[in-house]
């Protein structure tokens, strides 16, 4: 055999081999997901959860999902859960619903859903909670008008699982060691200034212990600017949804107070950088935040208690959040009957949810359930998120762009205006009228 | 005595031809995922920053309406500048810190095993824990960066609370971070030089600072060039340590075009407008690359 004829013959064995071997690999690796990609009849139905729920409160929730696998165990429906983080998770739905991969439920926040349910990645739940037997009646009527969206045909979108509200925890060994009463924290604005002072540690003109404690850009310094502009009179939106700002030098006013708990009263720092940190360690004395602190606070062993946000304007208000279980659209829409009898479950059963996890509970059932007061952290710690939701009504604008008007956030629009009043770099008239100028533009939006 | 020789004529064509077609086959299984996944999604990218977008829906034409947004975005205008800021602190720090321990550790001095091993830790730590790491040694009032600074008599600074320095403690992070690599490729590249080379430099009367600069520097001319510019692509894409360290606060002062286009696009989803961004970024990483290269051409 000519060389010539041995070297094509080995070439040629070697590329029939490489392409054998490239096709047994490729089938190789494709025939486990053809054979299990058809479920067998004796499989459970999976409902798919998304949740971002991921600090003390992630757990008790995971609790409320065991718990209802357990229960149904032999029922023929489980519920999947994945964590997702917070701030990819609505862009992740989407990304899922334009793919038809959608989870069948997960979590919402009142108000904040209105480019979901513009988009229909949101299913309207009034006609599946009707057919799923849930009585709308038991629920406040507050939690059920927040999960609407009057722009959507007022549908409802969301299903209220708990309620929330910014109140001051306080650090009780500060309030000792300055002499003041635990038993009557602050209820104005005045008493609220003079506590803070007292209880602020100075040195030279560094502020070490904050008496309020605040950060000098993100979260805290707007959400409190948003309440204490509510209290004075400020309005995001009118009522109507039309009109940005209404009462913009209440506004304003309000920045000028936020600035003066650095630079007047020198209650506060603008150098703290994790604001939940430096409250667990003793770096602050009053700090207004939401429930889901609660769990971490008291397993640390924090001496604190909560107290009912004080009024430092005219009106009585403060942040509310609801949190609630939302529907996503699916390429069966059959899948929504099992998905809503799964969310009237945790529901019914939210009663673990509102004690131990975070958050009033909307349902008035429990809320009279007299186990209520009882169960859970102790009322010292709870009981202000409870009795403050009958004045937390400063929530959320539910328009698409309403994100840009959230009090609650550190990075929105709304957010990074203001970061340029605290540090100095924006006047407060520049600022309200940045602001304004943005949401007219949001609101005419639609 | 009649060698017989075997007839070895080869047709050359035909075995080229039988290569190319294996050879096309091995490449496939990197160029088909690379072409479906990093080439088309930079394609749709451009098509996309053309348009308004949020995933749901098909993307709607806009136009330029994107590009002029941007170049009214205040916040833009302010994530570019602080990105050459970056670079212009990061990238000499780095490339010069780089250097120089690379010429420490290539002396064999004592301790300089260990020290080439503290050297590059940190770069097979990930950015998310140098960054949590660094917000704790540059708290403004328990840091251990301003503690040793007491001693010293300096006032605490307010690395990253403040604006005036919160893009000089994201620098700090991410020299550090950095560091190991440059270091590295220095350090190899002078272990290449000849010692014969040096031998007659020292002969010939050269001091230490002469042989650094005539000898030793022409030689790693090639290797600055290599650092300067991977170090310039990784400051201009900047992202993780801003996002745990300051999220680009206090007021944006820390801000970089990448944390701006995630907050756009996966915070906001305005994916067009994000995209229109990105690419703008694109377009400047490759101007400076360019021009970084014309400037510090390798001689042949």
């Amino acid at each position: 055999m000519s060389a010539t004829k041995l070297m094509r013959a080995a070439s040629a064995l070697n590329r029939r081999t490489l392409l054998k071997a490239a096709a047994a690999a490729g089938g190789g690796l494709a025939f486990p997901h053809i054979w299990t990609g058809r479920a067998s009849a004796a499989d459970p139905m999976e409902i798919v959860h998304w949740s971002w729920l991921a600090a003390s409160d992630g757990e008790v929730w995971a609790k409320m999902i065991q718990n209802f696998n357990d229960a149904h165990k032999d029922k023929g429906v489980q519920i999947r859960m994945e964590v997702v983080p917070e701030e990819q998770y609505v862009t992740k739905v989407l990304a899922a619903a334009a793919t038809g991969k959608a989870p069948d439920f997960g979590w919402g926040t009142a108000g904040k859903g209105a480019q979901l349910a513009r988009d229909n990645v949101t299913v309207p739940l009034d006609d599946l909670i009707k057919a799923s037997g849930l009585d709308l009646a038991d629920f406040s009527e507050s939690s059920i008008a927040a999960s609407r969206y009057p722009k959507y045909d007022n549908k409802i979108f969301m299903l209220p699982m708990d309620l929330m509200s910014l109140q001051p925890e306080i650090n009780l060994d500060h309030v000792k060691e300055a002499g003041l009463d635990p038993a009557n924290p602050p209820t104005d604005g005045d008493t609220l200034l003079e506590w803070a002072k007292k209880m602020t540690k100075v040195e030279g003109d560094k502020v070490v212990r904050s008496g309020i404690m605040m950060t000098g850009s993100g979260v805290q310094p707007t959400v409190t600017w948003g309440i204490v502009s509510a209290q004075l009179g400020f309005q995001r939106a009118s009522d109507d949804l039309k009109t940005a700002c209404v009462n913009p030098d209440a506004g304003k006013k309000a920045m000028q107070w936020v600035l003066d708990l650095f630079d007047t009263h020198k209650v506060s720092t603008r150098d703290v950088t994790d604001r939940y940190k430096a409250f667990g360690t003793g770096q602050g004395s009053i700090f207004w935040t939401g429930p889901w602190t609660l769990n971490g606070y008291v397993q640390q062993k924090l001496p604190f208690k909560t107290a009912l946000f004080p009024k430092i304007g005219d009106k009585h208000v403060t942040y509310f959040e609801g949190g609630g279980l939302e529907l996503y659209t699916q390429p069966d829409a059959a899948r929504h009957e099992a998905t809503i009898q799964a969310v009237k479950w945790l529901s019914d059963n939210s009663f673990l949810w509102t004690t131990v996890g975070r958050g009033a509970s909307p349902r008035k059932s429990i809320l009279d359930n007299p186990d209520y007061k009882k169960t859970g952290n102790s009322w010292d710690v709870r009981g202000a998120f409870v009795d403050g939701m009958s004045f937390a009504s400063v929530g959320e604008i539910p328009v698409v762009n309403g994100p840009n008007f959230t009090i609650y956030s550190g990075g929105n629009f709304l957010a990074k205006t203001l970061e340029g009043v605290w540090s100095g770099q924006t006047s407060i008239d520049d600022a309200m009228s940045q602001i304004q100028e943005q949401w007219q533009s949001d609101l005419d939006e639609g | 005595m009649a060698i017989a020789i075997p007839d070895i004529r080869i047709d050359a064509g035909a075995e080229r031809r039988e290569i190319d077609g294996a050879g096309y086959l091995l490449v496939a299984f990197f160029a088909l995922p690379f072409l479906l996944f990093n080439i088309l999604p930079v394609l749709f990218g451009v098509y996309v920053a053309f348009t308004r977008w949020s995933i749901v829906g098909a993307p709607k034409w806009e136009g330029t309406k994107n590009f002029i947004k941007a170049f009214h975005d205040q916040w833009v205008r302010v994530a570019f500048e602080n990105v050459l800021f970056y670079g212009a602190i990061i990238v000499p720090c780095v490339t010069v810190l780089g250097l120089l321990f690379a010429l420490f550790v290539n002396r064999g001095y004592p301790l300089s095993s260990l020290a080439r091993t503290l050297f590059f830790a940190p770069t097979v730590v990930s950015a998310t824990v140098i960054g949590l790491v660094w917000v704790w040694l540059l708290d403004t009032q328990f840091g251990l960066v301003n503690h040793y600074l007491g001693y010293l008599g300096i006032e605490p600074v307010p690395w990253l609370t403040s604006t005036r320095w919160s893009l000089v403690g994201v620098s700090i992070a991410s020299i550090w971070w950095d560091l190991g690599l440059a270091f590295v490729l220095f350090l190899a590249a002078l272990q290449d030089i000849p010692g014969e080379i040096i031998d007659a430099a020292r002969v010939d009367g050269a001091g230490r600072l002469q042989r650094f600069r005539h000898v030793i520097l022409p030689h790693l001319r090639p290797v600055i060039s290599m650092v300067v510019t991977l170090q310039l692509i990784a400051t201009l894409r900047i992202f993780s340590q801003v996002y745990v360290m300051t999220n680009g606060g206090p007021a944006s002062s820390s801000s970089s075009p990448i944390y701006y286009i995630y907050n756009l696009a996966i915070v906001q989803n305005l994916f067009g407008y994000a995209s229109a961004v990105a690419l703008l970024l694109f377009i400047l990483i490759l101007a400076v690359t360019v021009a970084q290269r014309l400037l510090l051409r390798e001689q042949t």
